[in-house]
């Protein structure tokens, strides 16, 4: 058994009084897609900005590839200094994109590459090239977000990602912001991210992609992780019964 | 009765008077910018001191007509020793009178930045330096530009009040000018019609900026 | 400053803070019924009567009040308008904040939902009942922080007043400073008097918003 990439252990978190996770635990293997799956208000998006530290976890322990992150002990917090240097190989994407507005598809990839990898402007600008090449936007570089699809923008918030040669990919519902016909080429991008071997999180609703390309789904509900399992396990045999009425309303709603 | 050749004749000596007009809110506008930066930023520091005596410094200068302003700033001067000329008191009270709303406006556009912009630039690793320059501030400024066009044309107005404390600018200009042709009605006019394609002019800026951060 | 001069002073302070507070009441309730005119006949009023007042919106805008009071006062008796300072200065204030309060009813009224009049029109409503019970009511609500606001903007127009010898709180200042030599301290006090008014006022004005729009907001 090989050691974690992310380790999740016990993590408790608070808005005021209102506890949003319940002691999760979460072990994400490296190389491998985990997709997090739930209703609406369940913690799933809150877990995955704890894994990078964008939302503080009040207990409890995440690891990166077996370090601690956001904190230097359990209780006393890093550095913002090494904090960064942790997010460094930790890619995400966003729900709503989070495209710089004033830069181009280009500048907006080569941004991180010059400020915070410190490479040369054009070094950073022919990675960037490559990385927006990778998703098929060799030919939008120099477009400003404003002048590309919602699909084009979260693939270049990707190619942003991707760029930083992360070792862990985080995805906060890379899809629900865009139109149905727009979802397919973002999660074509991501199926061929996780073909390449990169280890991913991804918080979604789309449960074809989490079926057809996870290696393992968790399922939380009201702050808590359910249960982790095979998707196989998750979607044909659910153990639990809130799995079971998840899915049904999910499958009312989507059918027709 | 209201002279047409009267008034066209009047235009004439108040251009000169107008390129102080121009003068002291072109110049307050700048100063107004680099105290308003200031101030923005000691509004949205971490310290409390410096939070409440930014918040204060807001308060007070859109608190108190600016007449009085320029009066107190005005006498205050010799009281503290300092001997400068009227027009150097005029520009700088116009330009710290304008830091307060152009310290709000700093604040608005900031505050109507979406989260995520930030937080993109956090999750790679930038440093909160390289966020603000690089991210949150480019934004913001382009965001605020049409305000700030329209803070210059309140300049512009405002400027007339220093009239009072006797600098020969378009308004006292028209003022001297009416007080020897005895023809107020179409001085008057003439400097009113300045003002306005001045500020027609500004406006006009203000559209285009607008309509070009749009896209 | 010694109390003799407060002594000496005090009625006239008395009688110009009265005139202050005149004149901003009134420039306040002219401006907003010229304003609220305005606003309707933009949106009522056939084209070219719009084009016209939007000629006057602009000019009064781009103009300097000062420059305007000057214009209406001293220029004023040159085609027949003979006024004396203080119902000038009351005239002036109503022109000059008409155009603003025109634009913070007509944004108001962009504000009312198209659903809501269409509504009216369907159960058989008038127009001009329309306006009256669906329009003014919700168009105004939407209004009041701007209106608040610009009332206040208003409160320290006031002050410019003085110049064309209004006998408001200010000119008593100044005449007074001018008798005693105490230039800075009467007009210190004067700029701490406004904070404090101008601080109240929106203070006021902020309670009075939450208290009419209580009923309009949705409970979740």
């Amino acid at each position: 058994m090989q050691a974690s990439a992310v380790d999740i252990r016990k993590v408790n978190k608070y808005y005021g009084p209102f506890h949003a996770l319940k002691d999760v635990d979460l072990a994400i293997p490296p190389g491998k897609v985990t997709c997090l799956i739930g209703p609406s208000g369940s913690g799933k998006s809150t877990l995955l900005r704890c894994i990078n530290f964008l939302e503080e976890y009040d207990s409890g322990e995440i690891r990166i590839d077996g370090q601690l992150i956001g904190y230097e002990v359990p209780g006393r917090k890093m550095s913002g200094r090494k904090l960064r240097q942790m997010r460094r190989s930790i890619g995400m994407v966003f729900q709503q994109f989070n495209l710089w507005p004033h830069m181009t598809a280009k500048e907006n990839v080569a941004e991180g590459l010059i400020r915070v990898r410190g490479l040369s402007k054009s070094e950073a600008e022919t990675r960037a090239a490559e990385a927006l090449t990778k998703v098929g936007l060799a030919d939008k570089m120099g477009n400003h977000p404003a002048r590309l699809s919602g699909g084009q923008q979260q693939r270049v918030a990707i190619a942003r990602a991707i760029a930083m040669e992360p070792r862990l990919m985080l995805f906060d519902e890379p899809t629900s912001a865009l139109d149905p016909e727009l979802v397919g080429e973002v999660l074509n991008v991501m199926k061929a991210l996780a073909s390449e071997g990169m280890t991913m999180v991804v918080v979604t609703h789309e449960m074809g992609f989490a079926a057809h390309v996870a290696d393992q789904v968790a399922f939380m509900e009201k702050g808590e992780l359910v249960a982790v399992d095979s998707p196989q396990g998750i979607f044909h045999a659910p153990k639990d019964e809130r799995i079971w009425n998840f899915l049904r309303t999910y499958h009312e709603r989507n059918s027709f | 009765m209201f002279s047409i050749p009267v008034f066209l004749q009047s235009f004439e000596p108040l251009f000169w008077a107008a390129r102080y007009t121009l003068l002291i809110s072109g110049l307050g506008i700048a100063l107004g910018l680099v105290i308003g930066t200031l101030v923005c930023a000691a509004r949205l520091s971490p310290y409390a001191p410096l939070r409440g005596f930014a918040a204060i410094w807001v308060s007070f200068l859109r608190g108190v007509p600016l007449l009085v302003q320029l009066l107190v700033f005005y006498y205050t001067l010799p009281v503290i020793g300092i001997d400068v000329p009227a027009i150097f008191a005029a520009v700088v009270t116009v330009g710290i009178c304008a830091s307060a709303y152009i310290s709000e406006i700093w604040r608005g556009a900031i505050a109507a930045l979406p989260r995520g912009q930030a937080e993109a630039a956090v999750a790679i690793g930038m440093t909160p330096r390289d966020t603000w320059t690089r991210v949150i501030l480019p934004q913001a400024f382009t965001m605020s530009l049409p305000a700030l066009v329209n803070e210059l044309i309140l300049l512009v107005k405002a400027s007339s009040l220093v009239s009072v404390v006797g600098i020969l600018e378009l308004t006292r200009a028209s003022q001297a000018q009416a007080a020897t042709t005895f023809r107020p009605l179409e001085v008057y006019l003439a400097a009113a019609c300045i003002y306005l394609a001045i500020n027609l002019c500004l406006a006009a800026l203000g559209r285009y900026l607008e309509h070009r951060t749009a896209v | 400053m010694e109390w003799s001069i407060l002594e000496q002073y005090g009625p006239a302070l008395l009688r110009g803070f009265g005139v202050t507070v005149l004149c901003w009441i009134l420039g306040t309730i002219f401006g907003m019924a010229l304003g609220l005119m305005i606003a309707l006949i933009q949106r009522y009023g056939p084209r070219w009567l719009g084009w016209i007042i939007q000629a006057y919106i602009e000019v009064i805008r781009g103009t300097p009040f000062l420059v305007q009071l000057f214009v209406l006062y001293y220029g004023g008796p040159l085609i027949g308008l003979r006024l004396d300072a203080l119902p000038a200065g009351l005239l002036g204030l109503t022109i000059y904040g008409s155009p603003y309060f025109a634009e913070i009813f007509r944004s108001g009224f962009r504000a009312v939902p198209h659903g809501q009049i269409e509504a009216a029109r369907a159960i058989g409503m008038a127009e001009p009942t329309i306006v009256r019970r669906v329009l003014l009511p919700l168009g105004l609500v939407s209004s009041l922080p701007a209106l608040v606001n610009f009332s206040i903007i208003l409160t320290k127009e006031t002050v410019i007043l003085s110049i064309i010898t209004v006998p408001e709180l200010m000119y008593q200042v100044s005449r007074m400073s001018t008798e005693t030599f105490r230039y800075l301290e009467a007009n210190l006090v004067l700029a701490l008097f406004f904070w404090a008014l101008v601080e109240t006022i929106s203070r006021v004005g902020r309670r009075l918003e939450t208290r009419i729009t209580k009923h309009l907001i949705e409970r979740t």
